[in-house]
């Protein structure tokens, strides 16, 4: 079957297999930040013929390799990439205001060779750097990488947690294999009868998702916005006070649980961080509290496969995990430049991985849209079909390899399973700085 | 005609994101994501059933997604709570400022148009 | 899943006797735990006017006809991929305690529950803890479903 963007055959496409072919590889998935890596995958004729212990979603991921793949273009008209890359490093040269955005999904080295073409870029615009986080997750994220809220690996977790909170995140459907490898139903060292007798799972959320559902006993249903009076309750029965909530008995029973608790794992989901954003000291506050009577760590539920390595990079900068200007060759963190406010201002987007007209608010989206956008990612998006330039690149984990960042700061290393001729995002980068 | 406002809240699935995978621009993506779930007291109150359309609207803009009735027993009955999956379609009703909010205040009401398209919410990019 | 009471719905409800049952509800509990089968009400399958319950009869059974002898089935199209399952099954734990036991996906071939292509699917039934006469009510699997997609007849 013809693919519908390019010439070659839907099954002879980008994937081209040569030793190894029938075979089964092992593999590490980055269709999340989990990073499983006991993934066992052969493939037959371009296609994934069978594949061991991918969840719904990462099974999904790889046979998203095969689909919907871009090729280079210029205001919709294919052309040969290198002509792409040019165009590219011509529109952000000249851009005053270029905005740099996604990153999320790109190895830890393409990131770097973001950040060498935001720097080099700096030199004469006003470049702004940012990720989906900065509105979310990377605002945890910095207390983590500050040192504010304490945390741990996720392999600690499964050894030695016995009460695990899932605080507005619902794991089964975003990371699915999250209970079944470290938080609740995995034995470890210090919880040899794990879920059945040693383990307790509690979950804060306005709905009854899928996790809350296994979470049956300790779940505790919000109203939205709730989390705050909701950690306030917690507060006050910690402290023998009565919690000014509906079902005073429950919070009292978990209040006995926190206090029992000899090594406790907080996962905040989206759902707290909106719910609390400027509040987020009264979350510390919570931490702070429950750390007097025991220990309680706090591992933040990302979504892509490597946010925290873009995090980490833009952390160890500027201090802070997102929404950075480079100018005359210093970065800095700015509310100024995070992507909401810089899509404003800007005059050319480079968009890494990322489908920004999909996944950010419709006005912010239009005004990206006015802009020339550039879109370096493999698969077909909103983006890219609106983008002035499209960058086809080769797939992190499936047909580049590198090095991610999981959730909990643990790095994964990978090497490529499937052969490609496509270049890498770092390969790309490289290019358009060196065109530049 | 009926109408009612919800505080709308954004959710993850399983199937949605995996739909989403294979395709953005696919049918089986668009049935699972222009999607609102609501409490059944709502729809009785809309007088719609599941399948039904619905016009959302936001401060942002709006969109024609089907309606659904939540599996929520009574004693978990969130009147005025409404839920959908982060999508293109989810993305049309955000206010700018909409991040760094908990939830998007909509209305609701019944309508016989047909459920938005994603080629209609790519052309609103351009305008 | 279909219960008695919706089974016996379907039924001629005159007690005949002809399957060797005194009621038609003992025979519709007979049908659920496939002790006894759709074929063995004879007046159901020759009498035209039950065409109509026969039909629907046989689509509510149809789910347990691919039941184990556990009892166990499996709805992939419901299955998350998550494992739950997989690491909870205390058979699968007892046959690989540096893989399964500890979350990770199964290397050899003695488990019962793994995960492939996507979803979880079962082999080795035999060794479930539920099988055969002395078997035990272990719901390990069931009760860690996120999505009611591995259930019991």
């Amino acid at each position: 079957m013809q693919c519908l963007h390019c010439d070659l055959s839907e099954q002879g496409h980008r994937v081209r297999l040569g030793e190894g072919e029938g075979e089964k590889q092992m593999a590490i998935c980055t269709g999340c930040s989990l990073l499983c890596e006991d993934i066992v995958a052969s493939f037959e004729n371009g296609s994934l013929k069978h594949a061991k212990n991918l969840c719904r979603r990462g099974h999904g991921h790889f046979q998203a390799a095969l689909t919907e793949r871009t090729r280079p273009l210029i205001d919709g008209e294919q052309v040969a990439v290198d002509k792409a890359i040019e165009r590219a490093a011509e529109i952000l040269k000249s851009a005053k205001r270029p905005l740099l955005y996604g990153w999320s999904h790109c190895t830890q080295q393409a990131q770097f060779a973001g950040m060498a073409l935001a720097e080099k870029l700096g030199t004469t615009a006003e470049v702004t750097l940012d990720g989906a986080s900065s509105f979310c997750e990377g605002i945890l994220m910095e207390r983590i990488l500050a040192g504010k809220i304490s945390t741990c690996t996720l392999d600690d977790v499964r050894n030695y947690a016995d009460t695990s909170i899932f605080w507005g995140s619902d794991p089964s459907s975003s990371h699915p294999r999250h209970l079944s490898r470290f938080s609740y139903y995995p034995r470890g060292e210090k919880r040899q009868r794990s879920y059945e007798e040693e383990r307790t799972c509690i979950a804060v959320d306005v709905r009854r998702s899928p996790t809350a559902q296994l979470c049956s006993n300790y779940y505790f249903r919000l109203q939205s916005g709730g989390d705050a009076q909701f950690m306030e309750a917690v507060l006050a029965v910690l402290d023998g006070k009565i919690p000014k909530v509906a079902d005073k008995k429950k919070m009292i029973e978990l209040a006995t649980i926190l206090k029992k608790t000899e090594w406790g794992a907080i996962f905040p989901g989206p759902g707290l961080i909106y719910s609390l954003q400027d509040k987020m000291d009264l979350f510390e506050q919570l931490l702070a509290r429950l750390n007097e009577i025991t220990s309680f760590k706090v591992v933040p539920m990302l979504a892509d496969c490597n946010a925290r390595g873009f995090n980490e990079l833009l952390f160890e900068k500027t201090g802070h995990a997102g929404s950075v200007s480079i100018q005359g060759g210093s970065a800095a963190y700015s509310a100024e430049h995070s992507v909401l406010a810089a899509a404003k201002k800007c005059d050319a987007v480079l968009a890494v991985g990322s489908d920004p007209l999909a996944d950010l608010p419709i006005g912010t989206a239009r005004a990206l849209a006015r802009q020339p956008i550039i879109a370096i990612d493999p698969r077909r998006s909103l983006t890219t079909d609106a983008a002035k330039v499209v960058i086809p690149s080769a797939l992190t984990g499936l047909e580049a390899g590198g090095t991610a960042v999981r959730m909990d700061g643990v790095k994964i290393n990978f090497e490529p399973i499937m052969k490609s001729e496509l270049l890498t995002d770092e390969q790309i980068l490289v290019r358009i700085m060196e065109a530049i | 005609m009926a109408e009612i406002e919800v505080a709308l809240v954004a959710v993850r699935d399983i199937f949605q994101d995996e739909a989403g995978r294979k395709s953005l621009f696919s049918e089986e993506y668009r049935i699972l994501s222009a999607l609102i779930t609501l409490d059944k007291q709502d729809m009785a109150g809309l007088a719609v059933k599941d399948g039904d359309k619905l016009l959302v609207k936001s401060e942002a803009g709006s969109i024609v997604v089907a309606a659904r009735a939540s599996k929520d027993d009574a004693k978990e009955a969130h009147p005025g709570l409404a839920f959908m999956c982060i999508s293109p379609w989810y993305s049309q009703l955000v206010p700018d400022d909409g991040c760094e909010r908990i939830s998007v205040e909509a209305t609701l009401a019944p309508t016989t148009a047909s459920v938005t398209a994603i080629a209609e919410i790519q052309a609103r990019m351009k305008s | 899943m279909v219960s008695a009471m919706e089974i016996y719905m379907l039924l001629p409800k005159t007690n005949c006797k002809k399957c060797g049952l005194p009621t038609c509800m003992a025979f519709a509990v007979g049908l659920l735990g496939r002790q006894k089968k759709v074929d063995e009400c004879t007046p159901l399958i020759e009498e035209k006017k039950y065409e109509a319950k026969l039909k629907k009869l046989r689509e509510v059974m149809a789910p347990l006809e691919n039941a184990s002898e556990t009892g166990l089935i499996i709805h992939p199209e419901k299955c998350f991929g998550c494992g739950n399952c997989v690491v909870a099954c205390p058979v699968n734990v007892a046959a690989e305690p540096t893989r399964t036991a500890v979350g990770l996906g199964p290397e050899g071939d003695k488990v019962i529950l793994r995960v492939e292509d996507g979803v979880v699917v079962a082999n080795n039934l035999k060794e479930c803890r539920r099988f055969g006469p002395g078997g035990t009510q272990c719901n390990a699997c069931t009760a860690t479903c996120p999505s009611k997609a591995i259930e019991f007849v």
